[in-house]
């Protein structure tokens, strides 16, 4: 849709910051209304990510949770990476009790996460109040098309299935929230709090391995079952109509397929936590590592995912880390280690004010994969988490257990009998786009991938207790000098925490989680980042002119990548400038004029 | 470790990041033998197994499983 040889009237507009997501997301654009394209994007984060610089002389053993605190929705995630981490520097592994724990354990953050960030979140911009605002024909099209999974989840048509999106009223939006109760207890069995567990160390876990427990998780699980076998096929009707109604919808959001998925659920038959056997034990997770360019999987080993990290400055507000010190020169396995690699960075805060044309403009850095054979920096996006995930495991085919198999171009998930349907067979297709769409798509059907894995890990724990184990906890040394990494999935996406241990403390630590990936700014090579990217050349569908303009198809896809921009910490600004006026896509009624901001 | 400078200016600190977090003479749950030291477990390795003394410590000798052969499961 590019426009040459004319001149374009850009019009500026912002959304800063961005609702229904947590943290300070502003999204900055100039707008072609003529043409109905974003011609321009650029993201940026008000937060300090400062744990890389508070954590340096502490006690290793305190990581876990003090990492916990990144994240208000996903801190567990960030302790059982610095676990993962930890394990590999002490030279450990868990007891296979305690991994089939923390795997339960994890496995209900994602139903918890995902569902209510869905439901609760992301369907707001698909909901009939919404939709009526923004594309009133639309709706008009979607009350005389009816549902092809009426006869599931008992909706005739997606105007009804829409209405049931409408926040705080809607029937699917209610039942949400109730899910999301009963899958925080799930996770409490387990991991003893939501969302900072009490009861996960480096080692093991402190969950008593008593039958009860499990059988507590797997009622819970059954429940939740019902559920799941209704919200998949809702959101396939929902958007497939989206595709039908509104032709070119795919390339809302739509960006090159570079995706990346660190690995998530242990196999504690196979995991060691050794740096030289990581390899295989990556590989041999249940959902499993990769990075997938144009549709190819280019890797699956976690060692060349490692050493590929690079993490660049360009547009962030950071001095750079040239002069200081090394702290890994080679990995266990001799390989070198670059110095833009987590390992070797030092954080320099540089605080500054925010430059949108050419110079800095946000906290966030920008992590970057270096593709050896091109020489190429990759800026991966995680596609919100489910998509890379689910892309990169059907790729590769090596995930087969009696609920869950890969196959090599899509994912099969066998649910069990739960009380109001039969066992379900669902499929998830490798997609022929990578945008907006598939992204929420693909967060269904790992809802359905994470409880599915839930009733294999319950059933192989269940067997363990009955034989008389116990054992969930692994003694250990705190070593003067050591080095660790662990490779997890956040619920958004990729995490992985670099530690350097020296004198028994931490020497340097740093955790990357999903939305720098995501969310960062323009690189030293002038890259954009995943938003910026997704954002510039997105086709407008709005119906709404300039004037009373919402900005719904930018906001779908910002939101398609499940933002979360806490993984850090409020930096005081003094008597910085309050920034009053903000422009955010709500309901017309919530909105006073006096809210939108018209440059 | 070498020292940074940072541009950021930050107040007084109210604690030292570099104090131990573990006073000597205090025992640690993770140091090596605290298994051992846990009563009614018996650690095999790869696994372990509990006892009746991991449920009461009154007579725990007395409430083992009727038949060796039985799991010892550990109480709710």
């Amino acid at each position: 849709m590019s426009v040459a040889g004319e001149e374009r009237k850009l019009v500026e507009m912002a959304w800063d910051p961005v609702t229904r997501i947590i943290g300070n997301l502003g999204i900055y654009t100039k707008i072609d209304f003529k043409n109905r394209e974003v011609v321009e994007c650029r993201s940026t984060s008000s937060l300090f990510r400062g744990y890389s610089v508070f954590m340096k002389g502490k006690d290793p053993r305190d990581a876990g949770f003090i990492t916990s605190r990144i994240c208000g929705i996903c801190g567990d995630n960030h302790t059982t990476c610095s676990i993962y981490a930890q394990n590999m520097a002490y030279g450990i592994k868990n007891p296979v009790l305690a991994e089939y724990i923390v795997n339960l354990g994890e496995a209900a953050e994602y139903m918890f996460d995902h569902a209510i960030f869905q439901d609760n979140l992301v369907f707001v911009d698909f909901c009939e109040r919404m939709v009526k605002e923004t594309n009133p024909s639309l709706l008009e099209k979607a009350e005389r098309t009816p549902a092809p999974h009426a006869h599931i989840h008992g909706f005739r048509t997606i105007a009804d299935l829409m209405r049931s999106f409408n926040p705080f009223v809607g029937e699917t939006y209610r039942e949400a929230l109730q899910m999301s109760r009963l899958t925080r207890e799930m996770f409490c069995l387990m991991e003893g709090r939501h969302v900072h567990p009490s009861t996960l160390y480096p080692g093991g876990v402190g969950t008593v391995a008593s039958p009860q427990v499990f059988t507590d998780y797997q009622s819970r699980l059954l429940e939740f079952m019902d559920f799941v076998k209704r919200m998949v096929p809702m959101n396939d009707d929902v958007f497939d109509f989206f595709y039908e109604a509104l032709p070119g919808y795919e390339e809302v959001g739509r960006r090159r397929v570079m995706l990346g998925c660190w690995g998530a659920f242990q196999d504690p038959d196979v995991v060691d936590y050794r740096y030289e056997h990581m390899t295989d034990w990556g590989r041999a997770m249940y959902v499993t590592p990769g990075i997938v360019l144009d549709g190819e999987l280019i890797t699956t080993d976690l060692v060349e995912i490692n050493l590929g990290m690079r993490i660049l400055l360009g547009s962030s507000y950071y001095d750079d880390w040239e002069e200081e010190e090394m702290f890994v020169e080679r990995d266990p396995l001799g390989n070198p280690v670059h110095r833009r690699h987590p390992w070797n960075q030092t954080t320099l805060p540089r605080p500054q004010k925010r430059d949108l044309e050419g110079g800095n403009y946000s906290w966030v850095m920008s992590p970057r994969w270096y593709q050896q054979q091109t020489g190429d920096h990759l800026a991966l996006d995680t596609g919100g988490g489910p998509l890379a995930r689910l892309w990169s495991t059907a790729l590769a085919g090596l995930v087969d257990t009696p609920w869950v198999t890969a196959t090599g171009h899509s994912v099969k998930i066998r649910l069990p009998r739960s009380r109001r349907f039969p066992e379900t067979e669902l499929e998830w297709k490798i997609p022929r786009w990578a945008n907006t769409l598939e992204r929420d798509r693909a967060r269904a059907y790992f809802v359905a991938y994470a409880a599915a894995m839930a009733v294999h890990f319950l059933a192989r724990a269940l067997d363990r207790v009955q034989q008389g184990d116990v054992k969930v906890f692994q003694e250990f040394a705190v070593p003067d000098e050591a080095i660790g990494c662990g490779f997890h999935e956040a619920v958004r996406g990729v995490l992985s925490h670099h530690l350097v241990i020296r004198d028994g403390k931490i020497a340097n630590y740093h955790p990357y989680p999903p939305t720098p990936w995501n969310a960062s700014p323009r690189d030293s090579f002038g890259t954009p980042g995943p938003y910026e990217d997704a954002c510039q050349g997105l086709p407008i569908f709005e119906e709404n002119g300039e004037a009373d303009f919402k900005g719904i198809d930018i906001m779908r896809t910002v939101r398609s990548f499940d933002p979360c921009l806490p993984c850090g910490v409020h930096m005081y600004s003094g008597k910085a400038k309050i920034l009053e006026r903000r422009h955010s896509p709500m309901l017309g009624s919530f909105s006073p004029p006096g809210d939108r901001r018209h440059p | 470790m070498k020292k940074t400078t940072s541009p950021l200016t930050v107040g007084k600190p109210d604690v030292r990041p570099s104090l131990p977090s573990h006073v000597p003479g205090v025992r640690e749950g993770n140091q090596p033998g605290s298994l051992k030291r846990s009563d009614g477990i018996v650690d095999h390795g790869t696994h372990a197994v509990a006892t009746g003394r991991r449920s009461t410590g009154l007579n725990a000798r007395e409430r083992e499983p009727i038949d060796p052969r039985m799991p010892k499961l550990t109480p709710p």
